[in-house]
């Protein structure tokens, strides 16, 4: 929270110098347009009023571009605050000045802070459960290893443009399946991604970790009225909703801490299985429906189409 | 949404009406909720003699008609033609144009009936009427989800089976000719079209099932 007021502070000095500004080209364009106005004064000849005229619009339209300079000057000085701010848009939240009756920032810190422990608390873990395989190279490996990384959980500040690459590479792997990637909100990407003609799915993205998904049918509207990716609303289907939770369970499922890569790319040839949604039949009654729905769940290794009551 | 339209016999030693309570009360067991009345009505018009040709070739017929669901568009079809999806004021310009086709009026059929919807199914079970008589039972049933009809055949059939026994039908002939192309309100129009077709040329069920 010191690093955000902080970083704040930086650019107090500019904005108010830009504030500044901008007063003085508005002042400047109202003399512009009160010389207009005004006309040209009274004065002993015709020649003298237009000379008079001329040189006193001159010299405003001058202060205008004048000031002009300088805003736009000042202007790249203050930047984009919502970009340089570490928690982006969120981050705007710490000037809500009713902290008593809205903790909401606080506790948006406390979750970051725990969420980024948890990543790397797993990091080690799965460094450690590595060295303990059964295979004598890894254990060797180990060893050396074994000096703890004190590295921050790097997965969760992966540049922009590695993301645009693991998921243009995974569009390619899959022809049936098509990812469009955007970036409404700051940094994070979302995809909708295009299964055939069966479904779409939302994917809420954080860095390389998916944190949300919703599955919804090939002909449902997955924007919001003024045109964003809807991320809250539920499939009208039952059987889209069957899934959606399913692709939960395969978020939970596919972890990989140091791999995040390789957890998407699971995570999408999982998704991929439902090509055959309504042509799959169970595999362990063999039928198409149960309870109204056809078999919704794939097997998280063979992929094999089951009802949600007939798996194990 | 992949739907198909069927016709059910009427069941031995029972009645039209009594079969179709036999129908609905089977969906009402297996748990589909009841959702209130629907209608699919068909119109026939006769090619004017006026515009036929000079080779005397004979007239097409056209059908006009409607259903429920879509209560804002009225569909006009040729057999084995093009299928027209127009707004619902299509009727007026059909009076208009009446000395190019010619409404055969004793010709006009509808399906009535109860509109059910069982998980992501809608199952619609009509009787249909023909002037004053009943003609026979039409079943239609809609997997809503699916967008390629052709895809969702196996789940429509199990679904059919399970209420309709015996009497499910084979694959519809629209599904055959979209491949994996979307299913559209028309194909459904097709099928009743269809399916009313051959029910004017069965003979009349005896008068126990006029309503």
């Amino acid at each position: 929270m010191a690093e955000g007021v902080l970083s704040a502070g930086v650019n107090l000095e500019a904005f108010s110098q830009a504030i500044a500004a901008i007063q003085a080209l508005r002042s400047s364009v109202t003399r512009v347009f009160d010389c207009l106005k005004d006309g040209m004064r009274n004065k002993e000849t015709l020649e003298g009023r237009e000379k008079g005229f001329v040189a006193a619009f001159q010299e405003s339209l001058h202060s205008v571009s004048r000031d002009l300079g300088e805003l736009e000057r000042l202007s790249n000085l203050v930047g984009k605050p919502s970009e340089n701010h570490p928690l982006h848009n969120s981050g705007l939240l710490s000037l809500d000045p009713v902290q008593d009756k809205t903790p909401l920032y606080s506790q948006l810190l406390q979750a970051y802070k725990w969420s980024n422990k948890l990543q790397y608390h797993a990091g080690l873990a799965s460094g450690l459960l590595n060295q303990q395989s059964l295979k004598r190279s890894a254990n060797q490996m180990g060893v050396s290893a074994k000096r703890r990384p004190k590295a921050q959980p790097t997965t969760l500040v992966l540049p922009p443009q590695y993301v645009d690459d693991v998921i243009s590479r995974i569009d390619r792997m899959f022809p049936e399946m098509s990812i469009q990637l955007s970036r409404p909100n700051g940094t994070s990407a979302m995809l909708l991604v295009t299964l055939g003609k069966v479904l779409k799915v939302i994917v809420v993205m954080r860095s390389l970790f998916i944190d949300r998904t919703i599955v919804k049918g090939y002909n449902e509207n997955v924007y919001t009225e003024d045109g964003k990716l809807d991320i809250w609303s539920k499939s009208n289907y039952q059987v889209f909703q069957k899934v959606t939770d399913h692709a939960t369970t395969a978020l939970l499922h596919y972890q990989l801490p140091q791999m995040p890569d390789v957890v998407v790319r699971s995570f999408m040839t999982w998704l991929r299985s439902y090509i055959k949604l309504f042509q799959a039949p169970c595999q362990r009654c063999g039928k198409f429906l149960q309870d109204g729905l056809p078999p919704t769940w794939r097997d998280f290794r063979t992929l094999e189409a089951f009802h949600d009551t007939c798996r194990q | 949404k992949g739907a198909t339209v069927a016709q059910v016999p009427v069941a031995e030693g029972k009645s039209l009406q009594q079969t179709v309570e036999l129908l609905t009360r089977r969906l009402e067991l297996l748990g589909a909720d009841k959702q209130g009345p629907f209608c699919v009505d068909c119109e026939t018009y006769h090619t004017a003699a006026a515009t036929m040709g000079a080779q005397g070739q004979t007239g097409k017929l056209m059908y006009v008609m409607h259903n429920s669901e879509y209560p804002l568009s009225c569909f006009a079809l040729f057999e084995n033609g093009p299928c027209l999806i127009a707004d619902a004021n299509f009727d007026v310009l059909m009076v208009k144009l009446k000395g190019f086709f010619q409404n055969a009026k004793a010709n006009k059929i509808e399906s009535r009936g109860t509109r059910y919807q069982y998980c992501d199914f809608l199952v619609k079970v009509g009787t249909v009427t023909m002037g004053p008589s009943a003609r026979g039972i039409a079943v239609e049933v809609e997997y809503c989800p699916c967008v390629v009809a052709n895809d969702c055949w196996n789940v429509l059939m199990e679904f059919m089976q399970s209420f309709m026994g015996s009497h499910a039908p084979g694959i519809p002939s629209v599904f055959g000719t979209k491949h994996d192309s979307i299913y559209s309100p028309a194909d459904t129009m097709v099928q009743y079209m269809e399916l009313f077709n051959k029910i004017r040329k069965q003979q009349q069920v005896p008068v126990a099932g006029i309503r």
